[in-house]
């Protein structure tokens, strides 16, 4: 195999890939504040561009406000979305939690499909024109905008969790809740905020890729799926760790079409999941969970 | 796994049901007033992942529906459609198919949208006896030979050597595969593998994607290195728009040709100026002046698309065309038939219709072909302009 061909799988793999750590990372933020695994985070993706090509058809947006229309329409629907449904089970039981999320996911698939229609819709390139040549691989101008946004969205959770004083009260809830309630930080605001942040983290990987790939209301379950894969891969509740599982996922995924067989991708990337998980059942950069007794 | 269960779950179903109900299902299903409608059920679509199929299919069912009552019904009684949503999964086809035999007493059901569907629901329609007319393009609905389903779209054992031999026309004897792990681009690929010897071509890549992957660019990267001469891509899915944009961002300029499952709207414009020069097979309700101006087929189909277009502010798709021939192959046979009739006599009418001008083409069936559509059905069309033209135009 040519060095360009290999280069041009890799580029496959980690364009992929970057959405599904930005899926992941929504996955993450949720669970590390709640110990919940938010099922509804692939309806994130999939509202992301819906609601983005929504507002550049439907309401005549310019397309950069539409992108930022959609997200933040996203991160308020996962904000409400916490207030209405995980908020009030109040005593926090994480599988009565996760049922929600599941039953949220519905809803959203369901409220989306009604009020926008069954069919895909497109939305235009960032950039438009054509792929740019390295080293003999193509590279989409929109696979350079997923990896830029990819790269954004890590930088400023990054600054968020070290740098601010919300990002530490929301870390301080995810090493030990109770211990962080009684040093005055708001517990409940901080699961409100994850939600919302976890929302806009899907929301940006589904405008990103609608593009590529149209959207439609049940495009959310398939990808969703993927960024929990992704994000037990990298260790659950590991920031960093989701974004490598993402990428790594991503990567497995192309490089099985391109050594093994097409067919068998998906199987191939959980065979390797399976794996990793029967060696380091925490993921890749997962805290080991001690038994407290 | 989902498959199986949903058989399993098939067969439980019947069985319990069967054993309830005994021999009760052969009964009369045309007595009654003149003023009660004839009953026909539907299963279709409406949401999951067929949903854009089941809204088109809808759609024209009401529109026919209103139309057929307005000009007197069925030897005077009125024809009333009940239609059930699947949700696009098998289990929910089966449960509807009950509801419509047991509580509604049907005396045929059309659909269901999708393969799958179609084929779950075919112990329940057995059961009950009664004629089922799916609108899904599976070839295994026909193939798999049951006397009382039919089928309205152009089945891929038809549709496959149609295009292959218009593919080896062009000089294109090495072809790509890419296909939809799924039910129809799996029908499909196994049809293709078994049609290339005869149309004189070979298959120098077979690639599959799964329903709802984001990137195919790792697939064409192969494609491009076993270097056909086109690629035969086989999806009924949005998946089509992201094969056909990665193809020009990868730089391939080979043809890409596809059959009737991308002949819609969303790819053809949905990819932008990246669907130009696909080729692709499908009947000729996409371009209706193809069959003549001065044809029956010609008036029946601007008709059709006339009245949909005045009634929903859009061009009617294909799978509407699905629809209107199930309902019409139907409602026909029922006109054939007296007052009074047994659901075998129905079965036995849909079977004997012979040159029945639908959208989907002209229909003969028979004991052993429940299709009776022939390649003269079909037209092969280049996406120019986000629009449908002739191959040569």
């Amino acid at each position: 195999m040519e060095l360009s061909e290999l280069l041009q799988f890799a580029v496959a793999g980690l364009k992929n890939g970057s959405v599904y750590a930005l899926v992941a990372l929504g996955f993450t933020i949720v669970f590390a504040s709640t110990g919940v695994i938010n099922f509804a985070q692939g309806e994130f993706y999939m509202l992301g561009g819906m609601l983005s090509v929504f507002a550049l058809q439907a309401l005549g947006f310019p397309l950069v406000l539409a992108v930022v229309a959609g997200v933040l329409a996203t991160t308020a629907i996962g904000v409400v979305f916490e207030l209405l449904a995980i908020r009030p089970r109040k005593d926090g039981d994480p599988l009565a939690l996760i049922i929600i999320t599941v039953g949220g996911s519905i809803l959203l698939q369901s409220l989306t499909r009604h009020a926008l229609g069954p069919d895909e819709l497109p939305f235009p390139a960032f950039t438009p024109g054509p792929s740019i040549l390295v080293a003999g691989a193509a590279i989409e101008r929109q696979t350079l905008w997923m990896w830029a946004l990819t790269a954004a969205a890590v930088v400023a959770l990054t600054v968020l969790y070290r740098r601010t004083a919300f990002g530490k009260a929301m870390r301080a809830c995810a090493i030990d809740r109770d211990g962080a309630r009684l040093m005055g930080v708001d517990t409940r605001m901080m699961v409100t905020a994850s939600f919302g942040l976890a929302a806009m983290l899907g929301a940006l990987a589904g405008i990103a890729t609608t593009p590529l790939t149209q959207t439609a209301f049940n495009v959310g379950a398939r990808v969703g799926l993927k960024g929990f894969a992704a994000a037990i891969l990298g260790g659950l509740g590991n920031p960093v760790g989701a974004v490598i599982g993402g990428l790594l996922l991503g990567l497995i995924e192309s490089l099985s079409v391109a050594f093994l067989s097409s067919t068998y991708k998906d199987v191939i990337a959980l065979v390797v999941l399976l794996l990793v998980l029967f060696v380091r059942p925490q993921g890749i950069l997962g805290r080991r969970e001690r038994e407290k007794v | 796994m989902r498959m199986r269960l949903g058989v399993v779950c098939v067969a439980v179903a019947s069985l319990v049901v069967a054993g309830i109900s005994g021999c009760a299902a052969d009964g009369e299903n045309g007595a009654g007033s003149a003023e009660e409608p004839i009953k026909i059920g539907a299963i279709l679509s409406e949401t999951g992942s067929y949903a854009g199929l089941g809204e088109s299919e809808i759609n024209a069912i009401q529109l026919e529906v209103d139309a057929i009552n307005e000009a007197g019904g069925v030897n005077g009684r009125e024809i009333q459609v009940i239609i059930e949503d699947d949700g696009t999964d098998e289990a929910r086809a089966v449960a509807a198919a009950t509801k419509l035999i047991d509580q509604d007493e049907v005396v045929a059901i059309l659909g269901a949208t999708g393969t799958g569907q179609t084929m779950a629901v075919r112990n329940e329609v057995r059961r009950a006896g009664i004629p089922l007319v799916s609108m899904a393009g599976g070839s295994v609905i026909t193939d798999d030979f049951d006397p009382l389903v039919f089928q309205t779209p152009w089945p891929n054992r038809l549709v496959v050597p149609y295009i292959l031999d218009v593919m080896a026309e062009q000089g294109w004897t090495e072809v790509a595969l890419i296909t939809d792990a799924g039910g129809y681009g799996k029908d499909g690929r196994d049809v293709i593998l078994g049609a290339v010897d005869e149309a004189g071509a070979t298959i120098v890549a077979d690639e599959t994607f799964n329903p709802g992957d984001t990137d195919m660019s790792a697939q064409l990267t192969k494609i491009r290195a076993a270097e056909p001469d086109a690629i035969l891509m086989w999806t009924a899915g949005s998946e089509a728009v992201t094969i056909a944009k990665n193809r020009v961002q990868l730089g391939i300029d080979m043809p890409l040709v596809g059959g009737p499952g991308i002949a819609r709207r969303e790819f053809a414009e949905g990819a932008g100026g990246d669907a130009e020069g696909v080729i692709l097979a499908a009947g000729k309700i996409l371009l209706p002046e193809t069959y003549g101006e001065d044809t029956e087929a010609y008036q029946v189909v601007t008709d059709f698309i006339g009245r949909y277009e005045e009634r929903f502010g859009e061009q009617p798709d294909i799978f509407a065309g699905h629809a209107y021939d199930a309902l019409h192959l139907t409602v026909e046979a029922l006109k054939r038939l007296p007052a009074e009739f047994t659901s075998e006599a129905l079965r036995d009418e849909i079977e004997a219709t012979e040159g029945f001008v639908g959208m989907d083409g002209t229909f003969t069936f028979s004991a052993d072909d429940h299709n009776g559509l022939t390649e003269d059905d079909l037209f092969t069309y280049r996406i120019s302009g986000g629009d449908w033209v002739a191959l040569d135009e």
